[in-house]
């Protein structure tokens, strides 16, 4: 464990010697090698920029405001002090101040966002998806800053919600999914002490004698494994889909209201990898890796941490899983009562010819998109998810009305049952990147800044009309 | 009502049930799209295809709804079963536990699946004949006895699969056929004219009144 461990522990370690809530120096960002897959700013800036541009964002600043409801005297001076201490306080926020007054009053009104009192429902500053335009360098900056401190939960969400880089992801899905602590002289206690504990419930439940159920369930889990992921090389290795059965066995007993259920599988996938990812040199594809070629202790941390982000990620979706999967039959009606108010178009062509939703969305709420996006997408869908924390359940809706809603222009092409849902079943997806998923789940968060704090909205027809 | 779906006499709706992993997902594209894939992905749920075939001069679509084998997703497929005037129950003959859990199945189509439904068991992967756990005549006996019918298939090699569909197909098509003479058409699940796709309807009324928006 000992060498791996330290490698492991160094890329927190130099956080010891700052000071909570200091910036680091520069040279520190310098020392970080480059991201794999990085394009440059321009690339990217030319893929989004008919997304977003300022007029926009300004505009989301002040909408953003207005649904806080705070008093204008009070937010004046708020603003106020927030403004005055992020300017002698917060350097790394400087950094985004290129264009001077402007955005520094933008950088000031996302600090009282985040200081609000985040009400239950309640959207998230439009703003984060502003940082869509910071250059990937500034951004991976403003991480490796907020990550060397004892950072704020809300913060890190914020500036994760529209993409982690490569980077920082493994840490900051560790810390977004609760396994990992925000304090920072905690974190390594705490990842030896979960590892360790991971590591004793496979000693003490996988490699001992299982009663029926559990067989059953062992059995089941036997069967899918091998058949998660055909075309990339990686799951055929007999040493990941052993890891794999595990994680999932594990979980599995751990949670026996629900069990392994089909698809949980392919909830496990974008933790392994990313986790997997921390171990690999740069340049090397993950999909045609050897694993064995990690040490065992290597090896023994990537699942663990994946069995550990797998379980925080799945508690607020366990009634997806359990007896009837009632959460999901709830979710497809409330996707139908969404789209009936937003686009009535699209759904009066889908029920006049037959396709009900639970025909297509059953397989997209149960297996969050998995099986619709290309793993790259997934995993910055992922990013997104783990973001919105608590509230990742009722926002997965409104991802997949946005989802259903960008197919509509083909949709309505389709002119009957069979095409209608041949389509839905194979959306083409394949070319996806991550800039489609950062536009999904903007039209995802808009949908939910219009019904969230309506929740008649989300009402069906028999509990009154107005 | 549209222009591809008036191209057919009849209009079966058809389900594949079995255990997980039986290969009824294989036996499914190699039937509607000549395709097979030694490892593909477990069924999330329900997945949907469709192939038309000639009998007697009459064009019959078959629309085939595969469902996914784990006992989870029961309360989902059930849903799947109303309207179907067919069912292809799989298990796989190298794997006895997937035969000795058949009963559970047709139970489960006695419980939800129309009366009528004609059944059809298939032991699928008759390639894997080095490992053979389910003898042929042991799972005809059971199929006479249980009054289905019953076919060895190889969504691998090929072997019967569009027999195995045309055989169903045929058969409710002669059920049907028979049926619209003694008595005319109309109220049954068997809609034996060119009707609109039989569909399991959605729970909630959709009279498409609109909530004023409170925003």
């Amino acid at each position: 464990m000992e060498s791996e461990h330290h490698e492991k522990s160094s890329f927190w370690k130099k956080n010891v010697k700052s000071v909570a809530g200091r910036p680091s120096p520069k040279r520190d960002a310098k020392d970080v090698r480059k991201a794999p897959g990085s394009t440059s700013f321009q690339d990217f800036q030319a893929s989004v920029s008919d997304a977003w541009d300022l007029d926009d964002d300004e505009f989301c600043v002040i909408s953003g405001l207005e649904n806080t409801k705070i008093s204008k005297k009070v937010s004046q001076s708020a603003a106020l002090n927030v403004l005055n201490s992020h300017r002698n306080t917060t350097e790394s926020e400087s950094s985004l101040d290129k264009k001077s007054s402007k955005k520094q009053n933008i950088v000031g009104l996302e600090s009282i966002k985040t200081s609000r009192i985040p009400g239950p429902g309640r959207p998230k500053p439009i703003l984060r998806i502003n940082t869509e335009q910071e250059s990937v360098e500034n951004k991976l900056e403003r991480f490796q800053t907020l990550l060397e401190s004892s950072t704020d939960l809300h913060e890190l969400s914020g500036l994760s919600w529209s993409g982690i880089p490569a980077k920082v992801r493994g840490i900051t899905w560790r810390l977004l999914s609760g396994y990992l602590p925000m304090n920072i002289e905690r974190r390594n206690e705490v990842l030896e002490r979960k590892r360790q504990d991971y590591w004793s419930l496979v000693e003490k439940y996988y490699y001992t004698e299982h009663d029926e159920t559990n067989r059953d369930i062992q059995h089941q889990i036997n069967i899918d494994v091998p058949r998660m992921n055909p075309s990339i090389p990686l799951f055929q290795q007999k040493t990941v889909q052993i890891m794999f059965e595990r994680i999932l066995f594990i979980w599995s007993i751990r949670h026996p209201a629900s069990g392994y259920v089909q698809g949980i599988n392919d909830l496990v996938t974008p933790f392994y990898i990313v986790f997997l990812q921390e171990f690999l040199k740069n340049d090397e594809p993950f999909e045609k890796c050897f694993v064995d070629q990690l040490t065992v202790e290597q090896r023994k941390i990537v699942e663990a941490d994946s069995f550990w982000c797998l379980s925080k990620f799945l508690d607020s979706i366990q009634d997806n899983y359990v007896f009837a999967q009632i959460g999901i039959q709830k979710k497809v009606l409330q996707l139908e009562e969404l789209i009936k108010r937003v686009d009535e178009t699209l759904h009066k062509h889908l029920k006049e010819h037959n396709v009900s939703y639970l025909q297509f969305s059953f397989r997209w709420l149960n297996n969050l998109l998995t099986r619709e996006l290309p793993l790259r997408c997934t995993i910055r869908l992922w990013d997104t998810y783990l973001a919105e924390n608590d509230c990742f359940a009722t926002f997965q809706l409104y991802v997949c009305a946005a989802f259903l809603l960008y197919w509509k222009e083909q949709l309505m092409q389709q002119q009957d049952f069979q095409g209608l849902l041949l389509l839905l079943q194979n959306l083409p997806t394949q070319s996806w990147t991550s800039s489609q998923i950062s536009l999904m789940v903007a039209e995802a968060y808009k949908l939910k800044v219009i019904f969230a704090d309506a929740p008649n909205h989300l009402l069906s027809n028999n509990s009154g009309d107005s | 009502m549209s222009s591809k779906d008036d191209e057919y006499d009849y209009l079966f709706k058809v389900v594949l049930i079995g255990d997980s992993g039986v290969g009824k997902s294989n036996l499914l594209s190699r039937f509607t799209r000549n395709e097979f894939n030694l490892e593909s992905k477990s069924t999330i749920g329900v997945e949907f295809a469709t192939r038309s075939i000639q009998v007697d001069g009459k064009t019959i679509k078959a629309q085939i709804w595969d469902t996914a084998g784990q006992e989870r997703y029961r309360a989902i497929t059930a849903a799947y079963y109303r309207g179907a005037v067919g069912a292809l129950l799989v298990y796989d003959i190298a794997k006895h536990l997937t035969y000795e859990n058949v009963e559970r199945w047709l139970r489960e189509l006695r419980d939800h699946a129309d009366q009528n439904i004609v059944i059809m068991l298939v032991g699928n992967k008759s390639d894997l004949r080095h490992l053979r756990a389910v003898l042929t005549e042991e799972a005809k006996a059971f199929a006479e006895r249980n009054g289905l019918s019953f076919i060895e298939t190889s969504a691998l090699d090929s072997t019967n699969v569009d027999m195995a569909f045309q055989n169903i197909l045929t058969e409710i098509y002669r059920i049907v056929s028979q049926k619209q003479i003694r008595d005319p058409p109309e109220g049954d699940v068997i809609r034996p004219q060119n009707v609109e796709p039989i569909d399991v309807k959605p729970t909630m009324n959709s009279d498409g009144v609109r909530k004023q928006c409170c925003q």
